[in-house]
C-alpha cells in the first residue's frame, strides 16, 4: 500500500524563526557536539586495544565508503553498482603515489579525489542517459572490467596488488601528523567522517541536493521548470565519487596494503546493505548500518564464507519484508509518540523511487 | 430480479484522496447499465475497482459480489477467469502480438453455468474486419478495430458480465453507434453489461438504466428514460442548447 | 595464426556465450527482471555437476541433468522470496535482491566447495575430431549444436505457440495480462525458473572447458548483459548472432592482441555502443 505525502522539507536554517525553535536548535547542536566527543572518546573507554581502534577506524571508512553510494541511492533514486572504482581509485592512488614517490598524505588525498571526479565524469558520460537497471548494469559492469585490468596489469600490482605502503603523513603546518597504528589512524579517520557527514548535510541542503529532488519526485515537472536532469544527475554522480574515493585513501593506509580485493563484491554488498538497512535519505544510515553489520561480523562471526550469506541474507531479508528499512520501521510502530519532522516521502521511502504511473502508456 | 453484478460500499482511496466513495450499484441480466459523470469523477475508478485491477495501486474497500459469490479478495485474473470480463480503456490489446494471437490468449474454462459463450465463428460474425486482420499486429489496427478486438476477447472469454471503460473513444461517430448497437443485441440476448462513457448522449440511446457520478459518489440513478431527462444530465453534459425534444 | 581454427574457436565460444545469455535475455525481456546471481548460479551449477561426478559414480549426463533440477528448485525458491516486489514491479529492489542472492550463493559454494579451483572432466572434453587444419573437441561441438538447438526451440515456442503468447503479453504488459486470465505472477516464476535451467544448461555444457572457481561468475554476467545490450533485450536471435559475434571477437582479439583484456575488450565495444546510441536500450 503505497502512499504518499506531499509535504516538502522545511529548512530550519535560515534563523528566522522563533525563540523556542532557537532554543532546540541550540538543544541539538550541542547535543551533537557532546555526541561526537562522546563517539571520538569511545574506542579508549572501550580498553583502547589496537583491535578496538581497528575495528573503530574500519567503521569510519567503510561508512565514509557507502556514504558515496548513498548520495546516489537517496538523491537519484538510482543504485551505483561502480562505487568500488571510486574505491579503488583513492586507495590505489594512495598506494602508488606513496610507494613510488616520497609525498605526504595531502598529495595522495588531492589525487584520490582528482582521479576519481574523472573517473565519474567519464562513467557518468557514459550512463548519462541510461535509467534505473541500465544504469546499476552499466556501472556493474564497468566495476568488473576495471577490476579485471587491475588484476592483469603489473603496472598496478597486478593479483598481488602493492604492499608497503608507509604510514599515512599529513603535515599541518604547525604540527606533522603521522599514523602508525590504528589508535594514530582514528583522529583522521574521525575526522573524515565527520567532514563527510557535514558535506552530505550540507549537500542535502544545497541547490543541487534540491534540484536533485525535484527530479526524483517528478521528472517531467522538473525538466518544465528549466532543469536539465540530465546534467543534475551527472553532477550529483561526480559529486559522489571522492567520498568513496577519500574512504579507499584511508583503507590504502590502514591495512599498508591495496590489492584488486578492494573490488571485492563485500564492499559493494555492504555500501548496500548498511544504507538499506537502516533507510535512505537517513544521514546517519550508513554509518549505522555499518556499524551493526561489523559488529556482527568481528563478534558474531561465523567465518569467511558464512558471513557472505549472513551478509546477503540481510540485504535480501530487508528489501523483500522491510524495504523502508529499520529507521522507518521503528518510527511507524511508534508513530504517535514521535514528534516527526516532516520530510519528503515518497513511494514509503522504498529503494525504488519512480513513479510507476510514469511507466504505463 | 437478481443482479449478476454488485457493488457494496465500494471505496477506493489513492494516496490521501477518496476517488469513490461508498458506493452501491448492481446490474441485473440482460441490462445495458451506464455509469456518466464528467471528467475526473471516478467512472473508470469505479469500474476497475469492480475488476479489482487498476494500473496504480489504490486501496479499495467494500464488496463485489458476481452472481452471488463475493469476489471482492479475489485478484484480477481470477475474477476475469470467473466471468467479469473488465475491457478498459487505453491500451486493452497487446500491441505487439497478432489479433489472431491475442484472441488466442483467452482459454474458457469448465465451468458454463450461467456464461455467455461465444464461437470463433460467432465473434468474426460481430466483428468481420477482425477476420481480415487476423494477421496484423495489435499496433497496425486503427482504433476501431482496436475496440473491436478487446470486446472480442471478452466475449470469447465466455462472460458473465462484461464491462466496457470508454468504447468510443477515438472512434468516428458512426462506428460508436455500430459498436453500440452490437453491444445492444448482446444485451438483449441477456449479456449484462456496464458502460463508462463520456459521450453520454449515444449511450442513452442504447442502456436501459444510468447511474450519475459526481466526484466519487452516485448522485442519481434510473432508467434511461428518465434520467434522459434529469436537469444535471442536460445541464452538464449535453449542454445548453439541448432540448428534451432532441433526445426522442 | 591459422584463421580458420581461430574462427572455429570463436563459434564455440560464441555459442557459449549465447547459451549463457539466452535465459537472461528472456527473463530481461519478459519480466523486466535483472538476475544479478546470474553468474553466481551458473557457478554453483557448475560446481554441483562437479561435485556429483566427482564423489559418486553418476555419469556426466545425468549429473548434469541434477544439476539442472537443483537450479530449477532454487530458481523456485528465489522467485517466492521476491514474491512482492515482483509484483509491485520494484525493479530496482528486485535487482539489489538478486544481487544479495548472489552473494548468498558465494558464500553457500565456498561453504560446500571450498576455495580451490576445480575441474569438470568429461570424455567429451578430451575427445578430439579434427577436420584438415582444425580441430575441436566433442564437448565444444556439443555446445555448439545443443545452443542453436535451444534457441531453435525457444524461438519456436515463443513465437508459435499460446505459452509463447502468454509469456510475450505478460513482457508487454502484465497487468492487461490479468485481464485476460493471465495469472501473471506465475508466468513470472516460470520464465524465472527457465532462467535458471537455461544457465544451468550452459554451465554444464561450458564448464568442462574451464577451471572453476566458487569466486567465479562475474565476467559470465557482464558477457550476457553485452550480448542483452547489443542484441536488444527479449531479442533472442539478436543475442544469438551477438553472441557468435562477441565469441569470434574473443578468439581473434585473444589471439592478435592478448587474451587478459578480453572481458575489458568487449565492455569497451558496449561502452563505444552506448555512446554512439545514448538511449542505450529501449525499455518500456
Amino acid at each position: 500500500m503505497n502512499h504518499y505525502t506531499n509535504s516538502v522539507e522545511v529548512s530550519s536554517g535560515d534563523g528566522s524563526i522563533g525563540r523556542s525553535a532557537r532554543y532546540r536548535k541550540s538543544a541539538s547542536l550541542l547535543l551533537m557536539v557532546i555526541g561526537c566527543v562522546i563517539v571520538y572518546l569511545l574506542p579508549a573507554w572501550l580498553g583502547g586495544s589496537t583491535v578496538v581502534y581497528g575495528l573503530f577506524v574500519t567503521i569510519a571508512i567503510l561508512s565514509v565508503m557507502a556514504l558515496g553510494v548513498d548520495v546516489v541511492l537517496s538523491y537519484l533514486g538510482e543504485v551505483s553498482l561502480g562505487h568500488t572504482i571510486f574505491w579503488a581509485i583513492g586507495g590505489y592512488a594512495a598506494a602508488i603515489l606513496s610507494t613510488t614517490w616520497d609525498v605526504n598524505g595531502w598529495t595522495t588525498a588531492a589525487a584520490a579525489v582528482a582521479l576519481s571526479v574523472l573517473a565519474a565524469t567519464m562513467l557518468g558520460l557514459a550512463t548519462l542517459r541510461t535509467r534505473e537497471f541500465v544504469f546499476s548494469l552499466a556501472t556493474y559492469a564497468a566495476a568488473v572490467v576495471v577490476a579485471e585490468i587491475t588484476f592483469n596489469t603489473d603496472a598496478l600490482g597486478g593479483s598481488d596488488g602493492i604492499v608497503g605502503i608507509p604510514p599515512l603523513h599529513l603535515p599541518f603546518g604547525i604540527a606533522d601528523f603521522t599514523g602508525r597504528s590504528s589508535a594514530d589512524l582514528w583522529p583522521i579517520a574521525f575526522a573524515l567522517l565527520l567532514l563527510s557527514l557535514g558535506f552530505v548535510a550540507r549537500f542535502r541542503r544545497s541547490r543541487l541536493g534540491m534540484q536533485a529532488l525535484m527530479v526524483q519526485m517528478n521528472a517531467p515537472l522538473a525538466t518544465s521548470s528549466g532543469l536539465d536532469a540530465h546534467r543534475v544527475r551527472f553532477l550529483v554522480f561526480v559529486v559522489s565519487a571522492p567520498i568513496t574515493a577519500l574512504a579507499g585513501w584511508l583503507y590504502a593506509y590502514q591495512r599498508a596494503y591495496v590489492g584488486p580485493d578492494m573490488f571485492d563484491m563485500y564492499f559493494l554488498t555492504m555500501m548496500l546493505t548498511s544504507i538499506i538497512l537502516v533507510g535512505t535519505r537517513i544521514l546517519l544510515a550508513s554509518t549505522i548500518g555499518v556499524t551493526l553489520l561489523l559488529i556482527q561480523q568481528n563478534y558474531l562471526s561465523i567465518g569467511g564464507d558464512g558471513n557472505k550469506v549472513v551478509l546477503g541474507t540481510v540485504l535480501v531479508l530487508m528489501l523483500v519484508l522491510w524495504p523502508k528499512g529499520l529507521v522507518r520501521l521503528i518510527v511507524d510502530a511508534v508513530k504517535p509518540a514521535v514528534r516527526r519532522r516532516q520530510i519528503v516521502e515518497l513511494n514509503d521511502g522504498e529503494v525504488s523511487l519512480r513513479k510507476e504511473s510514469a511507466r504505463s502508456r | 430480479m437478481t443482479e449478476v453484478l454488485s457493488a457494496r460500499s465500494l471505496t477506493v482511496r489513492y494516496g490521501g484522496n477518496t476517488a469513490v466513495h461508498d458506493v452501491d450499484l448492481g446490474i441485473g441480466a440482460g441490462r445495458m447499465v451506464a455509469v456518466a459523470g464528467a471528467n475526473g469523477a471516478g467512472k473508470s475508478t469505479l469500474v476497475n475497482a469492480l475488476a479489482g485491477w487498476s494500473r496504480g495501486y489504490p486501496v479499495v474497500s467494500g464488496d463485489v459480489l458476481l452472481d452471488g459469490q463475493n469476489i471482492s479478495r479475489l485478484p484480477p485474473h481470477q475474477r476475469s477467469r470467473g466471468g467479469l470480463q473488465h475491457v478498459p480503456e487505453g491500451k486493452n490489446v497487446f500491441s505487439e502480438l497478432t489479433v489472431e494471437e491475442n484472441l488466442a490468449l483467452v482459454r474458457l474454462g469448465e465451468d458454463h453455468v450461467g456464461r455467455f459463450l461465444f464461437s470463433r465463428s460467432e465473434v468474426i460474425d460481430l466483428f468481420p474486419r477482425l477476420h481480415e486482420r487476423r494477421h496484423h499486429k495489435g499496433s497496425a489496427l486503427s482504433g476501431g478495430e482496436r475496440q473491436m478486438l478487446a470486446m472480442a476477447r471478452a466475449l470469447l472469454a465466455g462472460p458473465r458480465i462484461l464491462l466496457l471503460d470508454e468504447p468510443s473513444v477515438g472512434l468516428a461517430p458512426r462506428l460508436i453507434g455500430e459498436v453500440l448497437a452490437v453491444v445492444r443485441s448482446l444485451v438483449d440476448r441477456g449479456l449484462p453489461v456496464l458502460v463508462v462513457d463520456q459521450n453520454v448522449r449515444a449511450v442513452l440511446e442504447f442502456a436501459d438504466e444510468l447511474y450519475l457520478l459526481e466526484r466519487g459518489r452516485i448522485v442519481g440513478h434510473g432508467s434511461a428514460a428518465s434520467m434522459k431527462n434529469d436537469d444535471r444530465i442536460l445541464k452538464a453534459y449535453l449542454g445548453d442548447l439541448a432540448v428534451k425534444g432532441d433526445l426522442q | 595464426m591459422n584463421v580458420a581454427q581461430q574462427a572455429i574457436n570463436g563459434l564455440v565460444i560464441g555459442s557459449g556465450y549465447a547459451c549463457v545469455a539466452l535465459g537472461w535475455t528472456i527473463l530481461l525481456g519478459a519480466a523486466r527482471l535483472v538476475n544479478f546471481a546470474h553468474g553466481q548460479m551458473y557457478m554453483l551449477a557448475a560446481f554441483i555437476c562437479w561435485f556429483i561426478l566427482t564423489r559418486s559414480g553418476i555419469g556426466y549426463p545425468l549429473a548434469a541433468a541434477i544439476s539442472i533440477v537443483a537450479m530449477a528448485l532454487l530458481g523456485v525458491g528465489m522467485q517466492l522470496m521476491m514474491g512482492r516486489l515482483v509484483m509491485t514491479q520494484n525493479l530496482t529492489s528486485l535487482m539489489i535482491v538478486t544481487l544479495g542472492f548472489g552473494y548468498i550463493l558465494q558464500g553457500v559454494a565456498g561453504l560446500l566447495f571450498g576455495g580451490a579451483p576445480h575441474t569438470i572432466t568429461t570424455e567429451l572434453v578430451q575427445q578430439k575430431i579434427q577436420f584438415g587444419d582444425v580441430w575441436f573437441t566433442s564437448q565444444e561441438l556439443l555446445i555448439f549444436v545443443v545452443t542453436l538447438i535451444l534457441y531453435g526451440v525457444v524461438w519456436l515456442v515463443l513465437q508459435r505457440t499460446r505459452q509463447g503468447a502468454i509469456i510475450r503479453s505478460v513482457a508487454e504488459d502484465p497487468k492487461l495480462a490479468q485481464l485476460f486470465g493471465i495469472d501473471s505472477r506465475s508466468v513470472y516464476i516460470a520464465i524465472f525458473v527457465l532462467e535458471a535451467v537455461l544457465v544451468a544448461l550452459a554451465a554444464v555444457l561450458v564448464a568442462p572447458r574451464t577451471p572453476i572457481l566458487t569466486s567465479m561468475g562475474f565476467e559470465e554476467v557482464i558477457i550476457t548483459f553485452v550480448i542483452v545490450v547489443l542484441g536488444g533485450i527479449g531479442n533472442v536471435g539478436g543475442a544469438l548472432i551477438v553472441g557468435m559475434l562477441l565469441g569470434l571477437f574473443t578468439s581473434f582479439f585473444g589471439a592478435l592482441v592478448t587474451p587478459a583484456y578480453t572481458t575489458a575488450a568487449i565492455f569497451a565495444v558496449l561502452l563505444a555502443f552506448l555512446i554512439a546510441k545514448p538511449e542505450g536500450l529501449r525499455t518500456r
